[in-house]
């Protein structure tokens, strides 16, 4: 596996990792395709934070104040710079950047099975996805909207047009559907990035050797040529010059080891970014993008479930939900978040940068009998900013409970639709394309 | 007798031609009005403007802390931290040398939340065991060294927050049995077990006052969380603090004369300490980062607690005027 940081005395990658990326990018191909996207969209590159599990809507951006006690929970809700909206008390820095923020409260989704409402979040559509029975649900499963926007946005970049930082999503030991290229096929599957707290270092899963790829056997320039010829072989388009040249361009550009490299950021950002894997992963993703990713996932956890219930910290909060909030989730969160606005508005990219966070679906208004708040997907809630959208507006309305929405319910696809909308995808673009969908764009969210 | 600043009668002693330190009489009442919020707000602003106090880091490592424990004797701090992905408790000296890891987590189990017996010789804490997809938690007992583990409270529901009186008589823990986070208190075995709380809302954070009599704990009763205390057996339950914001994790110092607890009512979470009736409050840490789960040391002139303020979640000290 190749490691990212710490060391940062060298000028360029060995040649050990130079074979090891000739294996990726097998792996990770991101071969040209032409850009139809409007030059003109006010979203140039798509950021989605994905809080896999399922944060609590009352909890977070829909709280209750009103409701009954074992519906709305012992948190607050407190005002915002947005006159007259609220949000939970635990999000103060958010509350303070809410005229940055679009706040959708009418979200809803078609199952409360993590394996499916995963599919149907991160690709619009639940076909193909599979629950906790094992059973794929009928349909192939479309191309996840990072796939979707590289491959509307892929203008022969020198980086791959789909990046995702985090592990690869589980429900249980089960991978998730829908991260990947689906029907566009595994050249847009993404490039994945996964920053490691403890090591302080970025790695690359991908890199690491095939059994066919050693350097005792790959040792020289005409060897790994040819081995990329074969790993070439194991795919079934794109140009071979083309693939090779960017395989090589990646090695070879020393921009793109430094975009990896978090050490050449102030410790000063990084810690407003906060130590946490998902507020450096964060920080990795605004260097990604900033070098001209157009669009980057950064995945809160490999597994839904929370330390304490075998996995490493999702948000599926069906007990202890109030503590883990209190302690974890919502301080990382709202820290992490609010570091990420400042910075991407700073650089002057959060204009053009459209930042979407949310999950597969909500949680139960009512309190369980764990303290907890189980699978909800009638209702529940997405941050959005940058990239076109007005800040400081409220998108739909839910009910007392925040049970179901009143006004303006959207769906997964909507959302996809309404990424499409704001990089300037045309609907001809997106037919001819393969990734049209039959959803419609929430123009309420912008200007 | 004392007179206020500008007030009828406040006559200075040494004449009347000699204007001493708060006689106004002889200003505009303007300027009067404009001394008189001087000398209202001024503490109020250098307040604000007071550095935060200093404090020494004992951890660096910037893994996930939290539930900070002093022991009795002084010597080391119990924790609940997550390392290279995995909850467990570890102890240190109170120096902040020999990290150790309490107890190597069995498989598919996690341990949190501990708490010291008054002896010392003993940690009370939750055991985590992996069930599918969800946990059970239960209560259990180990030595400080590491050894003779012990179950005292079994999984009924979701077990948490153990904490011994000062005598070691009694336990104090969290439980949803009854549907929703309660308050219990049962024999050091696990025996006799009693409901001290009887609420729709969730109670939590038990901290016991050091003569044994008093209960902490923090409340959402009244709408959110606040601290509350209570007597040992459940009645007598006060509220001690009411504001819209957090109020959580309260901790007695070893005189019984003060509580420290964290609230987000600046927003950020920060130490506040206030007198046992909920009187004289005070922000120790002043700082915005958040700083959380204080523990005093045995001899009350100490405080450590977690903080993110250099980034990770980190081990510090503050010392006590």
């Amino acid at each position: 596996m190749l490691l990212v940081g710490q060391q940062r005395c060298r000028t360029g990658p060995t040649r050990r990792e130079i074979l090891q990326v000739g294996a990726a990018t097998a792996l990770g191909l991101w071969l040209g395709a032409p850009a139809v996207a409007s030059s003109s969209a006010p979203a140039k590159r798509v950021l989605l934070l994905w809080l896999w599990g399922g944060p609590a809507q009352l909890d977070t951006w829909d709280p209750k104040p009103d409701a009954p006690l074992d519906i709305r929970g012992p948190f607050s809700a407190i005002p915002t710079k947005v006159t007259g909206v609220r949000v939970g008390e635990l999000f103060p820095k958010v509350a303070a950047r809410l005229d940055r923020v679009a706040i959708l409260r009418s979200l809803r989704t078609s199952s409360n099975d993590h394996g499916v409402a995963g599919t149907a979040g991160l690709t619009g559509s639940a076909a193909g996805g599979v629950g906790l029975n094992g059973k794929p649900l009928p349909g192939v499963a479309r191309p996840a909207l990072g796939s979707v926007v590289a491959r509307l946005q892929n203008a022969r970049a020198k980086f791959p047009p789909f990046m995702v930082v985090g592990g690869k999503l589980h429900q249980g030991k089960k991978a998730i559907i829908g991260e990947g290229g689906g029907t566009l096929g595994g050249l847009y599957d993404p490039f994945r990035l996964v920053y490691d707290p403890a090591e302080g270092k970025t790695k690359i899963p991908a890199l690491e050797l095939d059994k066919g790829l050693t350097p005792e056997r790959l040792d020289d320039r005409q060897r790994l040529l040819a081995a990329m010829d074969d790993l070439r072989r194991t795919v079934d388009r794109g140009p071979l010059g083309e693939y090779r040249q960017q395989g090589f361009d990646l090695l070879t550009n020393p921009s793109a080891w430094k975009m990896f490299d978090l050490a050449s950021e102030s410790p000063g950002l990084r810690d407003r970014y906060g130590r946490t894997r998902f507020g450096q992963s964060c920080l990795l993703a605004r260097r990604l993008l900033e070098h001209g990713v157009p669009f980057v996932q950064v995945n809160w956890s490999d597994h839904v479930e929370a330390e304490e219930d075998a996995g490493d910290g999702g948000w599926d909060h069906h007990y202890r939900n109030f503590q883990l909030m209190q302690d974890r989730h919502a301080c990382w969160l709202d820290q992490t978040y609010a570091a990420l606005l400042d910075d991407l508005h700073d650089r002057g990219l959060l204009a053009s940068t459209l930042v979407i966070a949310v999950g597969e679906f909500g949680r139960t208004p009512k309190i369980n009998d764990k303290a907890g708040r189980d699978h909800w997907e009638h209702c529940y809630s997405a941050l959005l900013a940058g990239g076109g959208v007005q800040g400081g507006r409220v998108v739909g309305s839910s009910d007392k409970q925040a049970a179901h929405p009143v006004d303006t319910p959207v769906t997964p696809m909507d959302l996809v639709a309404t990424v499409q909308h704001a990089i300037g995808a045309t609907s001809e673009a997106v037919q001819t394309l393969g990734v049209a969908t039959t959803g419609r764009a929430i123009t309420e969210l912008f200007a | 007798m004392t007179h206020r600043l500008g007030e009828p009668g406040a006559s200075a002693p040494g004449g009347p031609c000699r204007r001493q330190k708060g006689d106004l009489r002889g200003l505009t009442p303007p300027a009067r009005l404009a001394v008189y919020l001087v000398a209202a707000l001024l503490p109020w602003a250098l307040r604000a403007d007071d550095p935060p106090p200093a404090v020494k880091r004992l951890t660096t490592d910037g893994s996930f802390k939290q539930h900070l424990a002093w022991s009795p004797d002084g010597s080391r701090l119990l924790f609940t931290r997550i390392h290279q992905g995995r909850m467990a408790l570890w102890t240190m000296a109170a120096d902040g040398s020999d990290l150790k890891l309490l107890l190597e987590p069995p498989a598919n189990s996690v341990q949190f939340d501990g708490s010291w017996s008054p002896d010392g010789k003993r940690i009370v804490f939750v055991f985590d065991q992996f069930e599918g997809t969800d946990g059970k938690l239960r209560i259990e007992s180990i030595a400080a060294d590491g050894s003779d583990r012990k179950e005292v409270i079994p999984h009924k529901a979701f077990e948490e927050s153990p904490r011994l009186s000062p005598d070691g008589k009694r336990l104090v823990w969290v439980s949803t049995r009854d549907g929703n986070q309660e308050l219990y208190s049962a024999d050091p075995a696990g025996k006799g077990i009693k409901r001290l709380t009887s609420e729709a809302a969730p109670d939590n954070a038990p901290a016991w006052s050091p003569d044994g009599k008093r209960l902490a704990f923090s409340s959402g009763r009244h709408g959110n969380f606040e601290i509350h205390a209570m007597n040992a057996d459940g009645t007598d339950v006060r509220r001690l603090t009411n504001h819209p914001a957090l109020d959580y994790w309260p901790t007695w110092s070893p005189d019984g004369k003060w509580l420290v607890f964290t609230s987000n009512r600046d927003g950020n979470y920060e130490l506040y300490r206030m007198r046992p009736d909920g009187s004289d409050l005070t922000n120790l840490t002043r700082q915005p980062a958040n700083d959380n789960f204080a523990t005093f040391s045995p001899d009350g002139k100490r405080l450590a607690f977690v903080s993110n303020r250099d980034g990770g979640s980190d081990v510090y000290v503050l010392t006590l005027e």
